[in-house]
């Protein structure tokens, strides 16, 4: 079993989305403990990512590499985890987009991965995204967090109205937000009222866990 | 002055500033894994075929710009929008929905590489017409970088028609391609040193992706 994991664990590291899926489909064949691989296994392989990213080890391609390899295992795990009706923690809920009058996508599509690959269960809506659509989302999906991306000053303030929408219908106290992009940063998180500030995909998977308690 | 239209650019995509704009700031770092290589140079390729770099510029005086005038004092600059077109953005857009997010990732980089190219471009194609009159120019300067408010937007497309070269500026001031660059330059004998291009000069993330790459830090 401990081989196992090591060998999970470095089909992630390495990027090897075949290898992993052939790790997750053995897990399964041999009816080895899911939540044991799962944990031991593919998490501490997508946090190993997440670590060497930090330390400017890994540059974007690998870190998109180790990501969708731990996509591959999760997508042939996660359904047999359902089945058996494991007791794992359940999983955060997010619904991201990029706001109204923006339509870069890639950054946050880049941060729907990784926290998909760190177990969030992820709404995407996409870019050019209203206000009122991030809540509604949010609210229909029961989720915990909301993170809203916006690359430009001049759509910056509509994370603003994201927030002033969640307070009129009274969610705020339930649902965590979470800002990004190139022209935010700590204060201006502060300043409307966001619960956290993410520079980049694997700081928003760090402050996604700390406002969630979960993923 | 007529607008100046160049429609069809020739650009190289530089491997280095695409690796640089994919995360790779140290190029002597580590080896890089071999398929990241071969997803590179398919990225780079790809771009190459998908890109249509065109430019338009027109030398106006600074106080001709509509806004708020940061460049009323200089009597000769050139304002430029050029492109690589949608094509390649395009692409991005149906490999991420694929799912393919590290070719849509690569070829992103590949996109802004060859953006930054044919800015390059009608850069030197300005300085080089400017040169024919005994004149010099500044470095480029752009909306939404340094204190040139991105607002300021509308005023140079008032006086650059983008639409010629199929660019248009959204509600928000964003250009659309997005894979497009405007830029003003400063013509005279000892033109000046725009204040918005300060951002990198004055500032200490040497190590930034995003760093115009001949200008340091001071």
């Amino acid at each position: 079993m401990r081989e196992h994991l090591k060998s999970c664990a470095q089909a992630v590291l390495d990027g090897e989305s075949e290898i992993a899926e052939e790790l997750a489909r053995l897990t399964l064949e041999k009816k080895m403990d899911l939540l044991e691989v799962i944990e031991n296994g593919f998490v501490a392989g997508i946090r190993e990512v997440g670590k060497l990213w930090e330390e400017g080890i890994l540059f974007l391609p690998e870190l998109v590499m180790g990501a969708e390899a731990m996509k591959a295992a999760m997508e042939l795990l996660q359904p047999a985890l359902e089945t058996e009706g494991s007791d794992r923690e359940k999983v955060g809920h997010v619904v991201i987009g990029t706001i109204e009058g923006d339509i870069h996508d890639i950054g946050k599509t880049l941060v729907a991965t990784m926290l998909s690959a760190n177990g969030f269960k992820i709404t995407d809506l996409g870019a050019d995204v209203p206000a009122v659509r991030f809540v509604d989302e949010a609210e229909k999906n029961d989720a915990d967090c909301i993170a809203i991306s916006a690359l430009l000053t001049t759509t910056m303030p509509g994370q603003k109205k994201v927030i002033e929408e969640l307070d009129k219908r009274s969610m705020r106290s339930r649902v965590k937000v979470m800002v990004g992009g190139a022209p935010c940063d700590e204060k201006w998180a502060a300043e409307i009222g966001a619960d956290g500030y993410a520079g980049d995909a694997v700081a928003a998977v760090s402050l996604a866990r700390s406002l969630t308690g979960r993923g | 002055m007529d607008p100046v239209i160049i429609e069809k650019i020739s650009i190289d995509i530089d491997r280095e500033e695409v690796m640089r704009l994919l995360g790779r700031i140290d190029s002597e770092a580590g080896e890089i894994d071999a398929r990241v290589v071969r997803a590179v140079d398919r990225g780079i390729e790809e771009a190459g075929r998908l890109c249509e770099p065109k430019g338009i510029y027109v030398v106006a005086r600074g106080k001709d710009l509509p806004g708020v005038g940061i460049f009323d004092d200089l009597e000769r600059m050139a304002f430029c929008v050029c492109t690589i077109g949608s094509r390649l953005e395009d692409k991005v857009t149906s490999l991420t929905t694929e799912g393919r997010l590290l070719d849509a990732v690569i070829l992103d980089s590949a996109g802004s590489a060859a953006a930054e190219a044919t800015a390059r471009y009608m850069d030197e194609l300005i300085a080089e017409e400017a040169s024919k009159t005994g004149l010099k120019t500044s470095c480029r300067a752009s909306p939404g970088y340094g204190d040139w408010d991105i607002r300021e937007q509308k005023g140079l497309f008032s006086l650059v028609d983008g639409g010629k070269i199929g660019v248009s500026l959204s509600e928000s001031c964003m250009m659309k391609p997005r894979k497009s660059v405007s830029f003003a330059k400063h013509i005279d004998k000892k033109p000046h040193r725009l204040r918005s291009e300060n951002s990198c000069r004055n500032c200490d993330i040497d190590i930034c992706p995003y760093r115009i790459s001949d200008i340091q830090p001071e």
